[in-house]
């Protein structure tokens, strides 16, 4: 499949940006998209998490498909779980947890999501941190 | 019986910190997990409390090796949100830094991994290439690591002798092809090292997201400069070399001929470097909004992603590096192979510590 097929099979209103193309999904649809895309033979690249207002965080998991970016958006409610993608792509594994350590966002479906970057016991969300404020 | 055998964080083997901590039956390996996080810096942290133009200084320091291609991605990425025209003098500059950092940085491993295989005449022999690299990065910035040449809409410096840097590309290349892939690919000593050693399928390669040489060596045909081209890379030839085996070989020679097309892509931009401007001006600060920006990297896919609420200071800055992604795949390369080999393995990734842990 290329990236037009696979955005058919997935389905949803995508928009296209210079960057790539983009879908809003709720989070609970992550790993149906993450089976297909590996169907389709896309290679995961990223997950970015952006703190949006209020309590909500806005989380893209991304892909690449022969130089197309194929980016899939979910907002979620502060400490709500996210669904994990690690039982389909394995290199997924260390996106999860930096995501995890960096803005406290829990992945659930995972054996276990130990720290990355921070050591054991370390708080996560140590990006949340304002300035002069102690981990 | 199986036992376990930790390397790292601290060891004589590895240049950076870093902990593998293998198991293994016999000498043969049956498991490992990776640890990395020793070089924490919080840089993302740090790129959303500084303005821009400070974090363009601070965004060239998440890697020793490839400094040139953060802030150049970093620079991309604003330019991607503020849709700032960057003149096409100011683009070509960015190409031949960007693969003169290429050249430097895929002779170093090459280098490297010549002194792992216990070929020290090679090591020397590169090195000695190598440096000429070096020079005329320095030559052109000042600088032999952090050359500070971007800036939002271009480039600081215009290149000051390119006859000079056409001589030493063609001085490169000649050397790769007469006497370099000759010597990586038939040579029994780096054969008997590398041949069937460290095995990444193409389908793990897949699963596990590897970019660059990596993927490359592994038999996905891949490379941003080709596939999305961005800067002026749509407008000169060059070819995207790709292996199947998948083992180290594999990616030293993915490197190797790497390294002849990134001579011939700096030989074509120099040739046709037009006349202008090498910036848009002085850029502060750029409207709200955000942006995905992906570069070929010297080890492959660089992935930035910036948000802005239109003042000075980022909202979000997201680096993911390449290591990052080919790091994790040591594990599926490791697994089946003799103890004595996980050295090499792991630095055929052509591992940064430093920038995975930013």
């Amino acid at each position: 499949m290329n990236a037009e097929e696979t955005r058919q099979v997935i389905g949803g209103i995508w928009t296209e940006r210079p960057d790539g193309w983009w879908l809003s999904v709720h989070a609970p649809m992550i790993q149906r998209i993450a089976r297909t895309m590996l169907e389709a033979g896309a290679r995961f690249s990223a997950i970015v998490a952006l703190p949006s207002s209020g309590d909500t965080m806005r989380l893209s998991w991304h892909w690449d498909m022969g130089g197309v970016l194929l980016s899939v958006v979910s907002e979620i409610a502060e400490g709500a779980p996210v669904p994990s993608i690690v039982d389909t792509y394995p290199g997924a594994d260390w996106a999860e947890r930096e995501t995890r350590d960096y803005y406290a966002v829990a992945f659930e479906g995972r054996a276990d999501t130990l720290p990355l970057m921070l050591r054991d016991g370390d708080k996560p969300g140590v990006l949340l941190c304002k300035v002069g404020e102690k981990l | 019986m199986s036992y376990r055998i930790p390397i790292g964080p601290y060891h004589i083997a590895l240049e950076e910190p870093y902990k593998i901590e293998v198991d293994c039956e016999g000498e043969t390996v049956v498991g490992s997990s990776l640890k990395v996080g020793f070089n924490f810096r919080g840089i993302e942290w740090l790129a959303q409390h500084k303005n821009i133009t400070q974090s363009i200084a601070l965004l060239e320091r998440v890697c020793g090796i490839c400094s040139n291609v953060h802030s150049m991605s970093f620079c991309m990425t604003l330019e991607r949100i503020g849709q700032i025209e960057v003149p096409q003098r100011g683009q070509h500059i960015r190409m031949v830094m960007a693969e003169l950092e290429r050249l430097h940085s895929h002779l170093l491993w090459a280098g490297i991994a010549s002194e792992l295989i216990g070929f020290e005449t090679l090591f020397m022999q590169i090195f000695r290439l190598r440096e000429s690299v070096m020079d005329t990065l320095e030559a052109i910035s000042g600088n032999r690591v952090n050359y500070s040449m971007n800036r939002i809409g271009g480039v600081n410096r215009d290149i000051p002798d390119r006859g000079k840097v056409r001589d030493v590309a063609r001085d490169i290349r000649n050397v790769t092809e007469g006497a370099l892939i000759p010597l990586l690919t038939t040579d029994k000593t780096i054969l008997a090292r590398c041949q069937g050693v460290g095995v990444l399928t193409r389908t793990d390669a897949i699963a596990y997201g590897v970019v660059g040489p990596v993927a490359r060596a592994s038999g996905l045909d891949t490379d941003l400069r080709r596939d999305k081209p961005y800067l002026a890379y749509g407008d000169v030839k060059f070819a995207v070399p790709v292996q199947t085996a998948g083992d180290v070989l594999s990616r030293v020679v993915v490197r190797a001929l790497e390294i002849v097309e990134s001579c011939k892509i700096i030989e074509q931009v120099l040739d046709r470097m037009p006349e202008g401007a090498i910036h848009a001006g002085e850029i502060y600060s750029v409207p709200a909004g955000d942006a995905v920006v992906r570069i070929e990297a010297p080890r492959g896919e660089v992935f930035y992603y910036i948000a802005s609420d239109g003042s000075d200071t980022p909202v979000r800055v997201k680096v993911r590096t390449p290591s990052f992604a080919n790091i994790p795949a040591v594990s599926a390369m490791v697994k089946g192979c003799d103890l004595a080999d996980v050295p090499l393995i792991q630095a055929a990734v052509d591992p940064c510590y430093s920038c995975t842990d930013r």
